[in-house]
């Protein structure tokens, strides 16, 4: 007898084969249409990085036979940054690129969470102003119309609210405590910290001011600090903006602080109410290119292809093709001269 | 609909006429059931009964878009949820005990502490947190014992009223949390189901029980 094969995979990596994979193909598609379609260029971009970009506790370290220290790329937006600063470099430009790939994100065992996710999605560098945000945006709901994806919520907050809500020198507890809108929290916390009384109810209201544009009031009811007062005003200009585009299914968040330190303006999100993590998201980051001596603005987004495709039913890709039987060189001639007319067989074994 | 986790148990206990003054009255008694799903009367809830510890993971993974749990449990799971509303009910702590003197080191120096609980990713994170190494013990009941036989220095567990520390001889030495049960809620139903969380939250929040 032999021995039984080991046939298991890692935990948490990607395994597709079937209806599923072919749905996944076809949604890939569709975004990388749409992307062409709004001019952008195609970039591909390394999966290993030498140096330990990104978040620590998600990256995947490895050590090749040389001994360099490598990293598995665990975030599309700091290696496509990396790789447009030398081209910016060589020439000052506006750029539009779109990528796909895959990035691996450490994540506890026992939980189910994947670790391997494959991503669609684009850079805008020297993309000033609001209308480059608007623009994001209305990409973005292209992107889950063109999927089939109904009945899908963007979430649009602004990395400026919080940071001036928040003000200089806070503990960083209080950030976990609004990231899980836990008001309970925010108020010990407050209370502990010595927090002024105005400046505590402003951020223990934080996890309510999720909702459409009337949460632009509520806000304002509370009394804000200058710069959340800007990044408001800000969001409402996005909000008219994207409104007279005919956008719909926006919701806005004041209270969202997931990744702040990276983002420096609007920032966003996509939920489906069939899927329990989100579809995709995005922003603008001013300061990501400051770290290569460069002052770039820009934004971009990325979608998680299989939670897309968790998302909707559509496929065109799912047809099986006319069978041909592989019997002799007419088979073969039959084949061919289908194909010539660009119609999809399937040679069987005769 | 939201799909409501509830925790079976001790939780449930209290739960269970809380989400009815709050109008969600279960279609049937959730503590008498063997349906494992429930609807309410009003319609706007399906209540799925599990095992407290799992609840985080149904709500994480999107199986229920909200549930209710304990503080304790929560901490314990990791799970990324958010947690908009502390119900007021099923208050314990979560503390570090042991007997009133504790000899850790004998003949070792650098002996590590031993903790014995059933919340070993609590007792571990709270010993790193303060620079002191630890080694846990997972156990599933009686953790006193632990301390009491010498297993573990320190056992990290919950208190309602210290009553089962005492008669063991033990005594809190530090208090990690305040636990009571919490409504937690996915990320993704948060937004997605804006509407019906808002009011679900708006609802239980007129009849929780201040601290």
């Amino acid at each position: 007898m032999p021995e039984r094969a080991n046939l298991s995979f890692p935990q948490g990596t990607e395994l597709v084969f079937g209806p599923q994979a072919s749905r996944r193909q076809y949604i890939t598609d569709r975004l990388a249409e749409v992307m062409r379609g709004w001019g952008f260029s195609e970039i591909v971009l390394p999966g290993l990085d030498s140096d330990a970009a990104g978040d620590e506790t998600e990256l995947y370290h490895l050590t090749d036979r040389e001994g360099r220290r490598l990293a598995l790329r665990s975030d599309f937006t700091r290696v496509a940054a990396k790789a447009l600063a030398l081209e910016l470099r060589r020439q000052p430009r506006q750029i539009g690129a779109c990528y796909e790939g895959t990035v691996y994100r450490f994540a506890p065992s026992g939980h189910g969470t994947r670790v391997e996710h494959t991503q669609r999605g684009l850079e805008w560098v020297n993309a000033r102003g609001a209308i480059f945000d608007a623009a994001t945006l209305l990409i973005a709901l292209e992107c889950l119309a063109a999927c089939g994806v109904q009945g899908a919520v963007i979430v649009i907050g602004h990395a400026g609210f919080v940071h001036a809500a928040l003000g200089q020198g806070f503990d960083r507890r209080l950030l976990e405590a609004i990231d899980h809108k836990n008001p309970t929290r925010i108020a010990e916390l407050c209370r502990r910290a010595g927090v002024p009384a105005p400046q505590a109810a402003l951020l223990t209201e934080l996890p309510l001011l999720t909702g459409g544009p009337e949460v632009f009031t509520r806000a304002r009811a509370l009394g804000l600090p200058q710069g959340a007062e800007a990044a408001l005003s800000e969001l409402e200009a996005l909000h008219q903006l994207l409104a007279q585009c005919g956008a719909s299914g926006l919701i806005y968040d004041l209270g969202e602080v997931r990744r702040f330190d990276y983002y420096s303006g609007f920032m966003f999100k996509a939920y489906h109410p069939q899927v329990g993590e989100e579809l995709g998201g995005g922003g603008r980051y001013d300061r990501l290119f400051d770290r290569f001596g460069l002052s770039v603005p820009a934004v971009g987004l990325g979608f998680n292809i299989a939670r897309l495709a968790d998302a909707t039913d559509e496929n065109a890709y799912a047809a099986n093709g006319q069978a041909i039987r592989a019997a002799g060189i007419e088979a073969l001639k039959q084949a061919v001269a289908q194909r010539a007319n660009g119609t999809q067989i399937r040679l069987e074994d005769a | 609909m939201l799909r409501m986790a509830l925790p079976t148990g001790r939780v449930l206990k209290q739960a269970e006429p809380f989400l009815a003054a709050a109008g969600y009255t279960p279609l049937e008694s959730l503590s008498a059931t063997r349906k494992l799903t429930v609807p309410s009367k009003c319609g706007r809830v399906e209540y799925l009964l599990v095992k407290p510890v799992d609840a985080p993971l149904y709500i994480e993974q999107g199986v229920a878009d909200c549930g209710v749990c304990g503080k304790d449990v929560l901490m314990e799971s990791g799970a990324d949820l958010l947690e908009p509303l502390d119900l007021g009910f099923a208050r314990c702590r979560m503390v570090v005990a042991g007997k009133p003197e504790i000899e850790r080191r004998g003949d070792n120096l650098l002996s590590p502490v031993r903790v014995a609980s059933k919340f070993p990713h609590v007792a571990q994170h709270h010993f790193e947190k303060k620079g002191v190494p630890c080694t846990v013990f997972k156990l599933a009941g009686s953790v006193e014992i632990g301390a009491v036989l010498g297993l573990s220095h320190y056992i990290v567990d919950i208190v309602e009223t210290g009553t089962t520390l005492k008669e063991n001889g033990l005594v809190v030495h530090e208090e990690i949390a305040e636990c009571s049960a919490r409504l937690a809620v996915n990320r993704a139903a948060w937004y997605a189901k804006l509407g019906e969380v808002h009011e679900l939250v708006e609802q239980l929040k007129q009849h929780c029980q201040s601290p």
